[in-house]
């Protein structure tokens, strides 16, 4: 009966990450961790009563896997990176570290009460990380997170089928879980009990965030052959993304060729070896598939008016069914020679290093060009005015959200278009509660014509945006330029398209 | 010595020919509403006509530099037409039926305070649209009084005084220092004290048109953006490049005298919410 002493360990780990207090600061955030460590007791009191007839559960050797901690250690890399740039992620740590003691008394638990033995590893590891990286409740909520991923568990251990003569699970752990709760948050319309929203627009907030998670994914692709999974979504996104520029004259994914998050979905979410195909020509397929997945969620998505970050989370378990599909379309295929000159036929890892060779190149061309990091022409505020002045697809829908996001971080100027907006009913319809609403906001950030137009919107004014505003504006998805001194901040408002900026550029030289 | 004795004359000249107008207009239980019902606040009309704004810091050693109306000029002469002022600051409870009645976010410690007690904690935003509230109650309320209707009919508004209007109503057209006349009296405001009082508990008949509390208890959100003077009603759309400041009158009560006079100009950021800071409303025809 010793091998309880394991999970009775963790358990009382869970119980004194409690005490901490980040955790004690939230009522119902304590009250969580001490329901998970109830359920988690309750649930070896009955393992132990079971033991007494059947024998003790039993524990197989430390088993570390490289697909385990490799993965582990580049999310890791990840979290250090963002929770630099973006505080609320250091101070989730606590929340990580209880998570990580449930992950492995709820995983060691499971095994038990499905007879097998349980081996010591790092499997936890990569599946609370890789959850964490998408979507957390916030505090008051935290129980769902346990939740989470005990649903990821129980996907992995009863949601399973043969290949290649092997009872394996069908679906990447903690995207099935993902998928599931995006799909009932957005159903109960509930998204707002997440963080999920501001995961997804923080890790922009990291300097050259591309460049790192391009870096951390080649560690990924070294070890585990799945550079065609990423290359080839990446490929994909890009080149749809061009082509819908090319053909409407906007972006896209409005500030990006492809959304940070979404990047990162392609190197540590949909590249799971185990729920991939087992080809390289497969593991392209299923990457051009993500490519095109994360396109068609995202606007269908944003046309049912619902939150478009889901978009990368939905569709990996969609991908993991149609595996033993991908794989079989492939071994019919056979050794077609435009496959086998791409390298893509063959037993995975014999030209890894080649397809990490053209990975780089296309990623080093794509960044030449101005795709990934640094300044997207969706970032200037100019430029969907313009866009929407010409009434291009989606344009002043997207004018709208983009003034939304700055006005609810205290543009004042932002706030002020918006009120006009709501006023002259030409982008939407007219609604003066809202417009004096937005005024206000925008006199509370001390942007005069938000005040005179509040008080009297008859004659709404605007004015160019003040310095304060344009240290929020011209951020280019990174963080606030509050230390920029104005004579950069003017040159870098000059290139968004702000003539008014450039004259005062011009006059101050 | 020369000066004060010439502006002695004028005041002199101008109390005799001033004749406070006082016409109140108080809604029907306007003063004992229950708390479920809002209590309409006392309107009173300040008549139409000029009155001295302004003081002159080599005149007055009590004024600061910003009452001065320009460098040649001590003090103005602001012509401005009838308008009705509240009598009474907004209280806590007046705001507080406009809180559970509208969908507005205010600060809970705005509804904190003794009913009575003038609403504080209440940001420039806040107070006008307890005004655009208040003009949607007005227009609907039977028990308000006909003119009030009238004129919101013809189209005059609840908003909150501008500086002229306000620096009219508290001192009247003879130019005084103070509401009730030139020297401080603390029996007829609350100033250097240590909290805010219930509205019109200092008893004041001396006071212009009959206003309570012009001077000290909070001081009070003017519909004016703060510039320098002459003061012109018709520049107040100009300077939009500026960061936001909003003039406030009358002092408050931890202030000194020197504060609390009618010609006393402060400023403040239209999102702040503090302790002191309250308003009035009025109806104008804009």
């Amino acid at each position: 009966m010793g091998v309880f002493l394991a999970p009775l360990a963790l358990t009382a780990g869970l119980l004194a990450v409690s005490l901490l207090p980040r955790i004690r600061q939230s009522e119902p955030l304590t009250w969580s961790f001490w329901g998970a460590a109830m359920l988690l007791l309750a649930w070896q009191a009955v393992l132990a009563l079971r033991a007494r007839t059947e024998g003790a559960p039993t524990l197989g050797p430390f088993t570390p896997r490289a697909q385990h901690y490799v993965q582990a250690l580049c999310h890791s890399g990840v979290f250090l990176y963002w929770g630099w740039y973006w505080p609320p992620v250091y101070d989730f740590m606590p929340l990580l570290a209880g998570q990580l003691f449930f992950a492995y008394v709820f995983d060691m638990l499971l095994a038990w009460s499905k007879r097998q033995a349980w081996v010591p590893g790092f499997g936890p590891f990569p599946i609370v990380f890789s959850t964490n990286l998408f979507l957390w409740f916030k505090d008051d909520w935290f129980a769902l997170q346990f939740i989470l991923l005990a649903v990821g568990f129980l996907g992995k251990a009863f949601v399973q089928w043969e290949r290649d003569g092997r009872r394996v699970h069908i679906f990447n752990p903690s995207a099935f879980s993902l998928a599931l709760f995006s799909v009932g948050l957005l159903v109960t319309g509930t998204t707002d009990l997440t963080w999920a929203q501001e995961i997804n627009t923080t890790f922009s907030l990291g300097p050259r965030i591309y460049l790192m998670l391009f870096g951390i994914g080649l560690v990924v692709m070294y070890f585990f052959s799945i550079t065609p999974v990423t290359a080839s979504a990446a490929a994909t996104l890009f080149g749809a993304s061009a082509a819908y520029y090319a053909v409407t004259g906007v972006p896209y994914f409005v500030d990006s060729e492809i959304p940070a998050a979404v990047f990162l979905g392609m190197h540590l979410l949909v590249t799971d070896p185990s729920t991939s195909p087992r080809t390289p020509f497969g593991r392209a397929v299923f990457g051009v598939m993500y490519g095109l997945g994360v396109f068609a969620l995202y606007a269908l998505l944003g046309a049912l008016g619902l939150p478009t970050f889901y978009d990368k989370l939905m569709v990996v378990p969609l991908l993991n069914l149609t595996v033993p599909s991908i794989d079989r379309a492939v071994a019919r295929l056979g050794s077609q020679p435009i496959l086998a000159r791409l390298g893509l036929v063959g037993p995975l890892g014999r030209m890894n290093l080649a397809h990490m060779g053209a990975w780089i190149l296309f990623f080093a061309a794509m960044t030449a060009l101005g795709r990934t990091d640094g300044m997207h022409r969706g970032d200037a505020l100019p430029f969907w005015q313009q866009a929407c002045a010409e009434d291009r697809p989606r344009a002043c829908e997207r004018l709208l959200m983009i003034e939304g996001s700055y006005c609810a971080d205290n543009a004042g100027w932002a706030c002020n278009e918006l009120g006009r907006h709501y006023l002259d009913g030409r982008l939407v319809p007219t609604d003066t509660d809202r417009a004096l609403a937005y005024f206000s906001r925008a006199c509370e950030a001390r942007f005069q014509p938000g005040c005179v137009n509040l008080l009297d919107p008859s004659a709404p004014v605007a004015a160019d945006p003040r310095p304060l505003d344009l240290r929020l504006l011209v951020r280019e998805g990174g963080p606030n330029l509050l230390e920029m001194p104005e004579p950069a901040l003017y040159a870098r408002a000059c290139r968004h398209g702000w003539s008014f900026a450039c004259e005062k550029r011009s006059a101050s030289r | 010595m020369r000066w004060r004795a010439a502006a002695a004359a004028v005041l002199l000249l101008l109390l005799v020919g001033a004749r406070a107008h006082v016409a109140p207009l108080r809604a029907q239980g306007a003063a004992e509403a229950p708390a479920s019902r809002p209590a309409f606040p006392e309107l009173v009309e300040i008549p139409g006509g000029p009155f001295v704004m302004g003081a002159d810091p080599s005149a007055d050693p009590m004024a600061f530099d910003n009452e001065r109306w320009s460098p040649s000029q001590g003090t103005g002469m602001v012509d401005v037409p009838t308008f009705y002022l509240a009598r009474h600051e907004v209280t806590v409870a007046q705001f507080a039926a406009f809180a559970r009645a509208s969908s507005w976010r205010v600060d809970p410690q705005a509804l904190a305070g003794p009913p009575a007690h003038p609403v504080v904690f209440v940001s420039w935003p806040d107070a006008l649209a307890y005004c655009r509230w208040l003009e949607g109650e007005l227009k609907r309320a039977p028990e308000v009084p006909g003119r009030v209707r009238q004129l919101l009919a013809e189209g005059w508004r609840v908003t909150l005084p501008s500086e002229a209007e306000w620096e009219k109503a508290a001192r009247g057209t003879d130019g005084r220092r103070y509401p009730w006349g030139s020297e401080p009296r603390r029996d007829r405001a609350n100033y250097q004290n240590q909290g805010t009082a219930p509205v019109g508990t200092y008893p004041c008949p001396e006071c212009a048109h009959g206003l309570a509390d012009m001077s000290g208890n909070v001081w009070e959100w003017t519909s004016s953006p703060y510039q320098p003077y002459p003061y012109d009603a018709s520049d107040d759309r100009a300077n939009l490049d500026a960061d936001a400041l909003w003039v406030m009158r009358g002092g408050s009560f931890g202030d000194p005298a020197r504060q609390v006079r009618t010609p006393a100009r402060g400023a403040a950021d239209p999102g702040a919410r503090r302790a002191f800071i309250g308003f009035r409303v009025a109806l104008v025809k804009r």
